[in-house]
Protein backbone atom coordinates (compact mmCIF):
# COMPACT_ATOMS: atom_id res chain seq x y z
CA UNK A 1 0.00 0.00 0.00
CA UNK A 2 1.55 3.04 -1.36
CA UNK A 3 0.44 6.18 0.01
CA UNK A 4 1.77 9.66 -1.56
CA UNK A 5 1.96 12.81 0.22
CA UNK A 6 1.04 16.00 -1.05
CA UNK A 7 3.44 18.46 -2.01
CA UNK A 8 6.30 16.32 -0.83
CA UNK A 9 9.68 16.84 0.03
CA UNK A 10 11.37 13.95 -1.50
CA UNK A 11 10.50 12.22 -4.36
CA UNK A 12 11.70 8.66 -5.30
CA UNK A 13 10.29 7.30 -8.80
CA UNK A 14 10.80 3.74 -10.09
CA UNK A 15 13.99 3.61 -8.39
CA UNK A 16 16.21 0.75 -9.05
CA UNK A 17 19.66 -0.14 -7.40
CA UNK A 18 22.06 -2.63 -7.58
CA UNK A 19 25.58 -4.03 -6.37
CA UNK A 20 27.86 -5.63 -8.45
CA UNK A 21 25.03 -6.51 -11.64
CA UNK A 22 22.47 -7.92 -9.23
CA UNK A 23 19.21 -5.35 -7.89
CA UNK A 24 18.76 -4.93 -4.21
CA UNK A 25 16.02 -2.19 -4.16
CA UNK A 26 13.60 -2.71 -6.99
CA UNK A 27 11.12 -0.12 -8.35
CA UNK A 28 11.00 2.01 -4.88
CA UNK A 29 8.28 4.56 -5.79
CA UNK A 30 7.17 7.31 -2.95
CA UNK A 31 7.09 10.45 -1.83
CA UNK A 32 7.51 11.79 1.63
CA UNK A 33 5.33 14.82 3.42
CA UNK A 34 7.38 17.35 5.07
CA UNK A 35 7.15 18.00 8.90
CA UNK A 36 7.15 14.83 9.82
CA UNK A 37 8.57 12.03 11.72
CA UNK A 38 9.30 9.27 9.39
CA UNK A 39 10.33 5.21 9.90
CA UNK A 40 12.17 3.03 7.80
CA UNK A 41 11.09 -0.65 8.95
CA UNK A 42 12.55 -3.94 7.28
CA UNK A 43 14.29 -6.45 8.23
CA UNK A 44 18.34 -6.81 8.15
CA UNK A 45 19.53 -6.97 4.44
CA UNK A 46 15.92 -5.54 3.28
CA UNK A 47 17.80 -2.43 1.91
CA UNK A 48 16.89 0.07 4.24
CA UNK A 49 20.59 1.56 4.46
CA UNK A 50 20.95 1.02 0.60
CA UNK A 51 17.58 3.39 0.34
CA UNK A 52 19.09 5.97 2.09
CA UNK A 53 22.42 5.99 0.73
CA UNK A 54 20.71 6.03 -3.26
CA UNK A 55 18.73 9.16 -2.06
CA UNK A 56 21.81 10.76 -1.09
CA UNK A 57 23.81 9.70 -4.32
CA UNK A 58 26.20 7.53 -1.93
CA UNK A 59 25.01 5.18 -4.41
CA UNK A 60 23.87 5.45 -8.04
CA UNK A 61 20.73 4.26 -8.50
CA UNK A 62 20.53 2.08 -12.20
CA UNK A 63 17.12 3.19 -12.92
CA UNK A 64 14.93 5.77 -12.24
CA UNK A 65 15.65 9.07 -9.91
CA UNK A 66 15.57 10.92 -6.99
CA UNK A 67 14.12 14.18 -6.38
CA UNK A 68 14.73 16.29 -3.09
CA UNK A 69 12.58 19.50 -2.43
CA UNK A 70 11.51 19.38 -6.14
CA UNK A 71 14.94 19.69 -7.22
CA UNK A 72 18.15 17.31 -8.55
CA UNK A 73 19.98 16.56 -5.21
CA UNK A 74 23.24 18.18 -5.95
CA UNK A 75 21.81 21.85 -5.73
CA UNK A 76 20.03 21.28 -2.42
CA UNK A 77 23.00 18.88 -0.68
CA UNK A 78 22.95 21.73 1.88
CA UNK A 79 19.33 21.09 2.88
CA UNK A 80 20.30 17.38 3.72
CA UNK A 81 21.60 16.10 7.02
CA UNK A 82 23.08 12.14 7.57
CA UNK A 83 23.42 10.24 10.22
CA UNK A 84 25.58 7.24 9.20
CA UNK A 85 25.50 3.80 10.81
CA UNK A 86 27.78 4.02 13.69
CA UNK A 87 29.75 1.27 12.22
CA UNK A 88 30.76 3.25 9.37
CA UNK A 89 33.86 5.05 10.81
CA UNK A 90 37.01 3.51 12.53
CA UNK A 91 36.37 5.42 16.54
CA UNK A 92 40.12 5.04 16.90
CA UNK A 93 40.42 8.17 14.82
CA UNK A 94 42.34 10.96 17.01
CA UNK A 95 39.65 13.61 17.48
CA UNK A 96 37.55 14.83 20.56
CA UNK A 97 33.90 14.78 20.54
CA UNK A 98 33.59 18.49 19.75
CA UNK A 99 35.83 17.81 16.43
CA UNK A 100 33.54 15.58 15.18
CA UNK A 101 30.27 17.55 15.95
CA UNK A 102 32.27 21.05 14.55
CA UNK A 103 32.36 18.60 11.32
CA UNK A 104 28.48 19.47 10.85
CA UNK A 105 29.19 22.95 9.62
CA UNK A 106 31.78 22.25 7.29
CA UNK A 107 30.01 21.96 4.30
CA UNK A 108 28.05 25.72 4.65
CA UNK A 109 31.37 26.56 5.60
CA UNK A 110 32.80 26.28 2.45
CA UNK A 111 36.62 25.63 0.81
CA UNK A 112 39.25 27.43 2.44
CA UNK A 113 37.19 28.82 5.33
CA UNK A 114 38.14 27.39 9.15
CA UNK A 115 35.51 26.60 12.23
CA UNK A 116 35.87 29.66 14.08
CA UNK A 117 33.48 30.82 17.20
CA UNK A 118 30.01 30.69 15.43
CA UNK A 119 30.81 27.14 14.40
CA UNK A 120 31.77 26.52 18.16
CA UNK A 121 28.75 27.53 19.52
CA UNK A 122 26.35 25.85 17.14
CA UNK A 123 28.16 22.74 17.41
CA UNK A 124 27.84 23.39 21.41
CA UNK A 125 24.34 23.65 21.19
CA UNK A 126 23.82 20.42 19.37
CA UNK A 127 26.08 19.05 21.60
CA UNK A 128 23.73 20.26 24.86
CA UNK A 129 20.75 18.80 23.12
CA UNK A 130 21.16 15.57 22.97
CA UNK A 131 22.92 15.32 26.47
CA UNK A 132 26.23 15.64 26.23
CA UNK A 133 27.56 18.33 27.41
CA UNK A 134 30.18 16.72 29.77
CA UNK A 135 31.87 15.15 27.15
CA UNK A 136 32.68 18.01 25.15
CA UNK A 137 36.51 16.99 24.94
CA UNK A 138 35.85 13.55 25.34
CA UNK A 139 38.47 11.19 23.02
CA UNK A 140 35.72 9.15 20.43
CA UNK A 141 37.89 6.34 20.92
CA UNK A 142 36.79 6.75 25.03
CA UNK A 143 32.92 6.78 24.22
CA UNK A 144 30.77 3.87 24.83
CA UNK A 145 28.19 3.08 22.08
CA UNK A 146 25.45 4.89 22.86
CA UNK A 147 27.79 8.12 23.37
CA UNK A 148 29.03 8.07 19.88
CA UNK A 149 25.65 7.53 18.33
CA UNK A 150 24.83 10.85 20.15
CA UNK A 151 27.83 12.19 18.68
CA UNK A 152 26.55 11.69 14.93
CA UNK A 153 23.01 12.74 15.95
CA UNK A 154 24.96 15.56 16.93
CA UNK A 155 27.08 16.38 14.13
CA UNK A 156 23.68 16.03 12.21
CA UNK A 157 21.60 18.36 14.18
CA UNK A 158 24.73 20.83 13.47
CA UNK A 159 24.50 20.91 10.09
CA UNK A 160 21.32 22.89 10.49
CA UNK A 161 19.13 21.06 7.65
CA UNK A 162 15.71 20.74 6.86
CA UNK A 163 16.13 16.60 5.44
CA UNK A 164 17.53 14.75 7.90
CA UNK A 165 18.20 10.65 7.11
CA UNK A 166 19.53 8.46 10.08
CA UNK A 167 20.57 5.23 9.81
CA UNK A 168 19.87 2.98 12.71
CA UNK A 169 20.64 6.30 15.12
CA UNK A 170 19.56 3.91 18.41
CA UNK A 171 21.31 1.00 18.15
CA UNK A 172 23.22 0.07 21.06
CA UNK A 173 21.47 3.37 22.66
CA UNK A 174 19.49 2.98 26.17
CA UNK A 175 15.51 3.38 26.54
CA UNK A 176 15.91 6.63 28.67
CA UNK A 177 18.00 8.09 26.00
CA UNK A 178 15.89 7.37 23.02
CA UNK A 179 12.69 8.53 24.65
CA UNK A 180 15.13 11.54 25.17
CA UNK A 181 16.33 11.69 21.32
CA UNK A 182 12.82 10.83 20.02
CA UNK A 183 11.31 13.60 21.91
CA UNK A 184 14.09 15.71 20.36
CA UNK A 185 13.10 14.57 16.49
CA UNK A 186 9.84 15.51 17.37
CA UNK A 187 10.11 18.71 18.11
CA UNK A 188 12.20 19.13 15.12
CA UNK A 189 9.32 17.86 12.92
CA UNK A 190 7.46 20.47 14.71
CA UNK A 191 9.26 23.01 13.43
CA UNK A 192 8.76 21.46 9.90
CA UNK A 193 11.88 19.69 9.34
CA UNK A 194 11.49 16.25 8.13
CA UNK A 195 13.30 13.40 9.49
CA UNK A 196 14.11 10.11 8.28
CA UNK A 197 14.39 7.08 10.65
CA UNK A 198 15.75 3.65 10.06
CA UNK A 199 14.80 1.97 12.89
CA UNK A 200 14.99 -1.67 13.76
CA UNK A 201 11.92 -1.89 16.69
CA UNK A 202 8.43 -2.32 16.00
CA UNK A 203 7.49 -1.37 19.48
CA UNK A 204 9.12 1.58 19.97
CA UNK A 205 8.20 2.59 16.27
CA UNK A 206 4.37 2.76 16.69
CA UNK A 207 5.06 4.62 19.16
CA UNK A 208 7.03 7.76 17.78
CA UNK A 209 6.05 8.13 14.13
CA UNK A 210 3.98 9.62 12.04
CA UNK A 211 4.61 8.05 8.81
CA UNK A 212 6.24 4.60 8.08
CA UNK A 213 7.96 3.06 5.41
CA UNK A 214 8.23 -0.82 5.46
CA UNK A 215 10.80 -2.31 3.09
CA UNK A 216 11.95 -5.75 2.03
CA UNK A 217 13.99 -5.71 -1.63
CA UNK A 218 10.39 -3.99 -2.96
CA UNK A 219 8.68 -1.21 -1.07
CA UNK A 220 5.73 -2.56 0.56
CA UNK A 221 4.11 0.34 2.08
CA UNK A 222 4.55 4.06 2.78
CA UNK A 223 1.98 5.79 4.26
CA UNK A 224 0.55 7.39 7.66
CA UNK A 225 1.13 5.27 10.40
CA UNK A 226 -2.12 4.13 11.09
CA UNK A 227 -3.23 3.43 7.77
CA UNK A 228 -0.08 0.95 6.74
CA UNK A 229 0.95 -0.99 9.81
CA UNK A 230 -1.24 -3.99 9.50
CA UNK A 231 -0.77 -7.45 10.09
CA UNK A 232 -0.82 -8.13 6.46
CA UNK A 233 1.72 -5.71 5.56
CA UNK A 234 4.26 -6.21 8.84
CA UNK A 235 3.73 -10.30 7.68
CA UNK A 236 4.80 -9.12 4.05
CA UNK A 237 7.54 -6.99 5.39
CA UNK A 238 8.97 -9.27 7.93
CA UNK A 239 8.06 -12.80 5.95
CA UNK A 240 6.85 -15.57 8.11
CA UNK A 241 8.93 -15.38 11.08
CA UNK A 242 6.62 -16.64 13.70
CA UNK A 243 8.13 -15.41 16.61
CA UNK A 244 8.12 -11.83 15.82
CA UNK A 245 4.21 -12.04 13.96
CA UNK A 246 2.47 -13.50 16.79
CA UNK A 247 3.95 -10.23 19.04
CA UNK A 248 2.94 -7.92 16.11
CA UNK A 249 -0.80 -9.44 15.97
CA UNK A 250 -0.77 -8.76 19.83
CA UNK A 251 0.31 -5.24 19.04
CA UNK A 252 -1.67 -4.46 16.16
CA UNK A 253 -4.74 -5.84 18.13
CA UNK A 254 -3.94 -3.60 20.88
CA UNK A 255 -4.04 -0.74 18.82
CA UNK A 256 -7.40 -1.61 18.00
CA UNK A 257 -8.48 -1.34 21.43
CA UNK A 258 -6.13 0.75 23.52
CA UNK A 259 -3.88 3.09 20.60
CA UNK A 260 -0.63 3.64 21.67
CA UNK A 261 0.20 6.84 20.67
CA UNK A 262 -0.66 9.98 22.75
CA UNK B 1 82.09 22.36 18.39
CA UNK B 2 82.13 25.06 15.77
CA UNK B 3 79.44 25.46 13.58
CA UNK B 4 79.67 23.25 10.85
CA UNK B 5 77.72 24.26 7.28
CA UNK B 6 77.78 21.14 5.36
CA UNK B 7 76.57 19.34 9.09
CA UNK B 8 73.64 21.93 9.33
CA UNK B 9 72.47 21.79 5.48
CA UNK B 10 72.55 17.98 5.07
CA UNK B 11 70.15 18.02 8.86
CA UNK B 12 68.14 20.94 7.40
CA UNK B 13 67.75 19.16 4.51
CA UNK B 14 66.47 15.78 6.05
CA UNK B 15 64.19 17.44 8.42
CA UNK B 16 62.90 19.47 5.86
CA UNK B 17 61.87 15.64 3.99
CA UNK B 18 61.45 14.02 7.18
CA UNK B 19 58.73 16.28 8.13
CA UNK B 20 57.01 16.97 4.59
CA UNK B 21 56.59 12.91 4.17
CA UNK B 22 55.39 12.68 8.15
CA UNK B 23 52.85 15.26 7.50
CA UNK B 24 50.87 13.76 4.45
CA UNK B 25 52.00 10.30 5.96
CA UNK B 26 49.53 11.44 9.10
CA UNK B 27 46.74 11.38 6.92
CA UNK B 28 47.67 8.15 4.79
CA UNK B 29 47.56 6.62 8.16
CA UNK B 30 43.90 7.84 9.45
CA UNK B 31 42.71 6.72 5.83
CA UNK B 32 44.18 3.43 6.26
CA UNK B 33 46.19 3.88 3.23
CA UNK B 34 49.86 3.78 5.23
CA UNK B 35 50.85 0.64 2.34
CA UNK B 36 49.05 2.74 -1.01
CA UNK B 37 51.98 4.85 0.23
CA UNK B 38 54.15 2.45 0.10
CA UNK B 39 52.53 1.34 -3.06
CA UNK B 40 53.41 5.31 -4.85
CA UNK B 41 56.94 6.02 -3.69
CA UNK B 42 57.55 2.27 -5.31
CA UNK B 43 55.16 2.78 -8.54
CA UNK B 44 56.84 6.24 -9.65
CA UNK B 45 59.89 4.55 -10.65
CA UNK B 46 58.82 4.24 -14.04
CA UNK B 47 57.66 7.98 -14.29
CA UNK B 48 61.26 8.87 -12.95
CA UNK B 49 62.70 6.81 -15.52
CA UNK B 50 60.60 7.74 -18.96
CA UNK B 51 60.68 11.56 -17.48
CA UNK B 52 64.42 11.44 -17.24
CA UNK B 53 64.70 9.84 -20.53
CA UNK B 54 62.34 12.44 -21.98
CA UNK B 55 63.87 15.36 -20.26
CA UNK B 56 67.74 13.98 -20.68
CA UNK B 57 68.59 14.90 -17.07
CA UNK B 58 67.74 14.06 -13.65
CA UNK B 59 66.54 17.16 -12.90
CA UNK B 60 63.99 18.15 -15.27
CA UNK B 61 60.70 19.27 -14.58
CA UNK B 62 59.48 16.16 -16.68
CA UNK B 63 60.80 13.94 -14.19
CA UNK B 64 58.66 15.26 -11.32
CA UNK B 65 55.64 15.12 -13.49
CA UNK B 66 56.21 11.98 -15.04
CA UNK B 67 55.94 10.66 -11.10
CA UNK B 68 53.18 12.22 -10.85
CA UNK B 69 51.39 10.85 -13.41
CA UNK B 70 52.50 7.37 -12.60
CA UNK B 71 51.33 7.89 -8.61
CA UNK B 72 47.96 8.93 -9.60
CA UNK B 73 47.81 5.61 -12.30
CA UNK B 74 49.23 3.74 -9.26
CA UNK B 75 45.98 4.90 -6.64
CA UNK B 76 43.65 4.31 -9.57
CA UNK B 77 44.62 0.76 -10.29
CA UNK B 78 44.94 -0.08 -6.21
CA UNK B 79 41.06 1.77 -6.06
CA UNK B 80 39.75 -0.56 -9.47
CA UNK B 81 41.56 -3.61 -8.78
CA UNK B 82 39.68 -3.32 -5.11
CA UNK B 83 36.37 -1.87 -6.13
CA UNK B 84 35.70 -3.35 -9.61
CA UNK B 85 37.60 -6.78 -9.24
CA UNK B 86 37.14 -6.97 -5.88
CA UNK B 87 41.18 -7.92 -5.29
CA UNK B 88 41.25 -7.57 -1.58
CA UNK B 89 43.13 -4.10 -0.63
CA UNK B 90 46.34 -5.86 0.59
CA UNK B 91 46.64 -7.78 -2.57
CA UNK B 92 45.82 -4.84 -4.85
CA UNK B 93 48.80 -2.87 -3.29
CA UNK B 94 51.19 -6.10 -3.78
CA UNK B 95 50.03 -6.45 -7.25
CA UNK B 96 50.52 -2.57 -8.60
CA UNK B 97 53.61 -1.60 -6.86
CA UNK B 98 55.48 -4.44 -7.85
CA UNK B 99 54.24 -4.61 -11.18
CA UNK B 100 55.13 -0.66 -11.79
CA UNK B 101 58.38 -1.17 -10.06
CA UNK B 102 59.45 -3.76 -11.71
CA UNK B 103 58.79 -1.74 -15.24
CA UNK B 104 60.39 0.97 -14.06
CA UNK B 105 64.09 -1.86 -12.95
CA UNK B 106 63.60 -2.83 -16.68
CA UNK B 107 63.20 0.66 -18.09
CA UNK B 108 66.35 1.93 -16.13
CA UNK B 109 68.15 -1.49 -17.48
CA UNK B 110 67.44 -0.75 -21.08
CA UNK B 111 67.65 3.13 -20.82
CA UNK B 112 70.24 3.59 -18.39
CA UNK B 113 73.60 2.93 -20.47
CA UNK B 114 73.09 5.87 -22.82
CA UNK B 115 71.95 8.47 -20.14
CA UNK B 116 73.44 9.24 -16.61
CA UNK B 117 70.51 7.85 -14.47
CA UNK B 118 72.19 6.60 -10.97
CA UNK B 119 69.77 3.20 -10.04
CA UNK B 120 71.79 3.17 -6.51
CA UNK B 121 70.81 7.34 -6.04
CA UNK B 122 67.28 6.34 -7.04
CA UNK B 123 66.67 3.58 -4.67
CA UNK B 124 68.89 4.51 -1.64
CA UNK B 125 69.57 8.11 -2.50
CA UNK B 126 72.81 10.42 -0.86
CA UNK B 127 71.98 13.17 0.90
CA UNK B 128 75.83 13.42 1.69
CA UNK B 129 76.84 14.19 -1.34
CA UNK B 130 74.06 17.17 -1.06
CA UNK B 131 76.70 20.62 -0.20
CA UNK B 132 78.83 19.62 -3.68
CA UNK B 133 75.55 19.07 -5.92
CA UNK B 134 75.70 22.88 -5.66
CA UNK B 135 72.83 24.93 -8.25
CA UNK B 136 74.36 27.33 -10.40
CA UNK B 137 72.47 29.44 -12.42
CA UNK B 138 73.05 30.83 -16.32
CA UNK B 139 75.55 33.60 -15.37
CA UNK B 140 77.24 31.60 -13.13
CA UNK B 141 76.46 32.69 -9.81
CA UNK B 142 76.40 29.82 -7.25
CA UNK B 143 73.04 30.21 -5.22
CA UNK B 144 73.76 26.93 -2.70
CA UNK B 145 72.70 22.95 -2.82
CA UNK B 146 70.16 21.76 -5.42
CA UNK B 147 68.26 19.18 -3.02
CA UNK B 148 67.98 21.90 -0.12
CA UNK B 149 66.00 23.98 -2.24
CA UNK B 150 63.80 21.10 -3.69
CA UNK B 151 63.27 20.03 -0.25
CA UNK B 152 62.45 23.75 0.93
CA UNK B 153 59.98 23.81 -1.63
CA UNK B 154 58.71 20.15 -1.39
CA UNK B 155 57.57 21.32 2.60
CA UNK B 156 56.18 24.68 1.42
CA UNK B 157 53.88 22.97 -0.37
CA UNK B 158 52.92 20.21 1.63
CA UNK B 159 52.34 22.33 4.44
CA UNK B 160 51.12 25.30 2.20
CA UNK B 161 48.22 21.94 0.96
CA UNK B 162 47.59 20.62 4.19
CA UNK B 163 46.75 24.53 5.86
CA UNK B 164 44.94 25.04 3.45
CA UNK B 165 42.37 21.82 3.23
CA UNK B 166 43.09 20.75 6.82
CA UNK B 167 39.32 20.52 7.37
CA UNK B 168 38.75 18.72 4.17
CA UNK B 169 41.35 16.34 4.77
CA UNK B 170 40.45 15.70 8.53
CA UNK B 171 36.79 15.19 7.47
CA UNK B 172 37.23 12.93 4.10
CA UNK B 173 40.10 10.71 6.07
CA UNK B 174 37.10 9.95 9.33
CA UNK B 175 33.57 9.44 7.40
CA UNK B 176 34.46 9.92 3.47
CA UNK B 177 30.27 9.40 2.96
CA UNK B 178 29.48 12.29 5.19
CA UNK B 179 31.74 14.60 3.31
CA UNK B 180 30.28 13.45 0.45
CA UNK B 181 26.36 14.06 1.47
CA UNK B 182 27.98 17.62 2.83
CA UNK B 183 29.02 18.24 -1.27
CA UNK B 184 32.74 17.87 -0.29
CA UNK B 185 34.52 16.32 -3.06
CA UNK B 186 36.36 13.62 -1.29
CA UNK B 187 37.48 12.06 -4.72
CA UNK B 188 39.22 14.89 -6.08
CA UNK B 189 40.97 15.61 -2.19
CA UNK B 190 42.23 11.99 -2.17
CA UNK B 191 43.55 12.25 -6.14
CA UNK B 192 44.96 15.52 -4.16
CA UNK B 193 46.79 13.67 -1.68
CA UNK B 194 48.00 11.03 -3.47
CA UNK B 195 49.70 13.33 -5.72
CA UNK B 196 51.49 15.43 -3.22
CA UNK B 197 52.85 11.98 -1.93
CA UNK B 198 53.60 11.09 -4.95
CA UNK B 199 55.50 14.83 -5.73
CA UNK B 200 57.07 14.40 -2.43
CA UNK B 201 58.71 11.22 -3.06
CA UNK B 202 59.96 12.02 -6.37
CA UNK B 203 61.21 15.41 -5.11
CA UNK B 204 62.87 13.46 -1.92
CA UNK B 205 64.34 10.39 -3.93
CA UNK B 206 67.64 11.90 -4.47
CA UNK B 207 68.29 12.30 -1.19
CA UNK B 208 66.73 9.62 1.13
CA UNK B 209 65.77 7.52 -1.84
CA UNK B 210 62.77 5.70 -3.13
CA UNK B 211 62.30 3.15 -0.98
CA UNK B 212 63.95 5.14 2.70
CA UNK B 213 60.78 8.06 1.59
CA UNK B 214 58.42 5.11 2.82
CA UNK B 215 59.91 4.80 5.96
CA UNK B 216 59.78 8.26 6.98
CA UNK B 217 55.82 8.39 5.14
CA UNK B 218 54.87 5.70 7.54
CA UNK B 219 57.15 5.29 10.85
CA UNK B 220 56.87 8.85 12.37
CA UNK B 221 53.31 9.20 12.18
CA UNK B 222 52.86 5.47 13.29
CA UNK B 223 54.97 6.42 16.18
CA UNK B 224 53.47 9.48 17.08
CA UNK B 225 50.21 7.79 16.96
CA UNK B 226 51.02 5.88 19.73
CA UNK B 227 51.56 8.69 22.03
CA UNK B 228 48.66 10.94 21.47
CA UNK B 229 45.20 10.58 20.33
CA UNK B 230 45.24 14.06 19.54
CA UNK B 231 45.29 15.29 15.69
CA UNK B 232 47.39 18.95 16.67
CA UNK B 233 50.08 17.13 19.04
CA UNK B 234 49.68 13.95 16.82
CA UNK B 235 50.69 16.33 13.85
CA UNK B 236 53.44 18.10 16.04
CA UNK B 237 55.05 15.22 17.42
CA UNK B 238 55.59 13.98 14.15
CA UNK B 239 57.14 16.90 13.07
CA UNK B 240 59.14 16.57 15.78
CA UNK B 241 60.40 13.38 15.12
CA UNK B 242 61.39 14.08 11.74
CA UNK B 243 63.94 16.79 13.51
CA UNK B 244 64.99 14.26 15.81
CA UNK B 245 65.97 11.56 13.36
CA UNK B 246 67.49 13.90 11.00
CA UNK B 247 69.77 15.23 13.66
CA UNK B 248 70.26 11.76 15.44
CA UNK B 249 70.72 9.98 12.16
CA UNK B 250 73.23 12.59 10.99
CA UNK B 251 75.42 11.83 13.89
CA UNK B 252 75.12 8.17 14.40
CA UNK B 253 76.07 7.92 10.88
CA UNK B 254 78.77 10.40 11.27
CA UNK B 255 80.16 7.86 14.15
CA UNK B 256 80.09 4.70 12.46
CA UNK B 257 80.53 5.92 8.98
CA UNK B 258 77.60 4.89 7.24
CA UNK B 259 74.44 6.18 5.25
CA UNK B 260 72.83 9.18 6.60
CA UNK B 261 69.82 8.13 5.02
CA UNK B 262 69.95 4.45 6.19
CA UNK B 263 70.32 5.24 9.64
CA UNK B 264 67.71 7.99 9.81
CA UNK B 265 65.63 5.61 9.15
CA UNK B 266 66.89 2.95 11.43
CA UNK B 267 66.82 5.62 14.18
CA UNK B 268 63.14 6.29 12.98
CA UNK B 269 62.26 2.64 13.86
CA UNK B 270 64.43 2.34 16.98
CA UNK B 271 61.70 5.56 18.53
CA UNK B 272 58.86 3.31 17.01
CA UNK B 273 60.28 0.01 18.71
CA UNK B 274 60.85 2.24 22.22
CA UNK B 275 57.42 3.48 21.60
CA UNK B 276 55.42 0.39 20.87
CA UNK B 277 57.22 -1.31 24.30
CA UNK B 278 56.25 1.26 26.15
CA UNK B 279 52.54 2.24 25.18
CA UNK B 280 52.10 -0.19 23.27
CA UNK B 281 50.28 -2.45 26.02
CA UNK B 282 48.14 0.03 26.98
CA UNK B 283 47.03 1.15 23.39
CA UNK B 284 44.75 -0.36 21.45
CA UNK B 285 45.82 1.34 18.15
CA UNK B 286 49.41 0.24 18.34
CA UNK B 287 48.21 -3.12 16.78
CA UNK B 288 46.60 -1.18 13.57
CA UNK B 289 49.64 1.21 13.32
CA UNK B 290 52.02 -1.58 13.51
CA UNK B 291 49.74 -3.53 10.98
CA UNK B 292 50.03 -0.89 8.56
CA UNK B 293 53.58 -1.13 8.56
N1 LIG C 1 28.74 -2.39 -0.80
C1 LIG C 1 27.99 -3.47 -1.05
N2 LIG C 1 28.37 -4.36 -2.01
C2 LIG C 1 27.63 -5.44 -2.27
N3 LIG C 1 26.49 -5.76 -1.64
C3 LIG C 1 26.05 -4.94 -0.67
C4 LIG C 1 26.78 -3.75 -0.33
N4 LIG C 1 26.10 -3.11 0.67
C5 LIG C 1 25.01 -3.87 0.92
N5 LIG C 1 24.97 -4.96 0.13
C6 LIG C 1 23.91 -5.98 0.10
O1 LIG C 1 22.69 -5.33 -0.17
C7 LIG C 1 21.65 -5.84 0.63
C8 LIG C 1 20.97 -4.71 1.39
O2 LIG C 1 21.91 -4.17 2.32
P1 LIG C 1 21.55 -2.97 3.30
O3 LIG C 1 21.01 -1.85 2.50
O4 LIG C 1 22.75 -2.70 4.12
O5 LIG C 1 20.39 -3.59 4.21
P2 LIG C 1 19.84 -3.13 5.63
O6 LIG C 1 20.41 -1.78 5.95
O7 LIG C 1 18.35 -3.10 5.46
O8 LIG C 1 20.24 -4.16 6.63
C9 LIG C 1 22.27 -6.89 1.51
O9 LIG C 1 22.00 -8.14 0.94
C10 LIG C 1 23.73 -6.60 1.48
O10 LIG C 1 24.47 -7.77 1.60
MG1 LIG D 1 21.68 -1.10 7.46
Amino acid sequence: MIIQAESPVLEIHDMTVSYDQSPVLWNIDFTLPSGQLIGILGPNGAGKSTLIKAIMGLVNPTGGYVKVFDKPLEEVRSRISYVPQRESVDWNFPASVLDVVMMGTYGKLGLFKRPGKREKEVALASLDQVGMSAFINRQISELSGGQQQRVFIARALAQDADLYLMDEPFAGVDIATEAAIFELLKKMALEGKTVVVVHHDIYSAMTYFDWMIMLNLHLVASGPKNQVVTEELLRKTYGGKLNLLSKVSELVRKQDFNPLEH
Amino acid sequence: MSFDQNAFLIILTGSLIAISCGLLGVFMMLRKMAMTGDAISHAVLPGIVIGFFVAGSQRGLEVIIGAGILGIIATLIIDWLRKKARVQLDASIGITFTLLFAIGIILINLFAYNVDLDQECVLYGEIAYLPIDLWVTGSGTILGPRITYLAVLNFTLVAGFIYFFFKELTLTSFDESFGSVMGIPSKGINLALMSMVSYTTVSSFEAVGAILVVALLVVPPATAFLWTKNLMPLIKLTTILGIGISILGYYLAYLFDSSIAGMMVTVAGVLFLLSALIKGRSSKSAGTSMANI
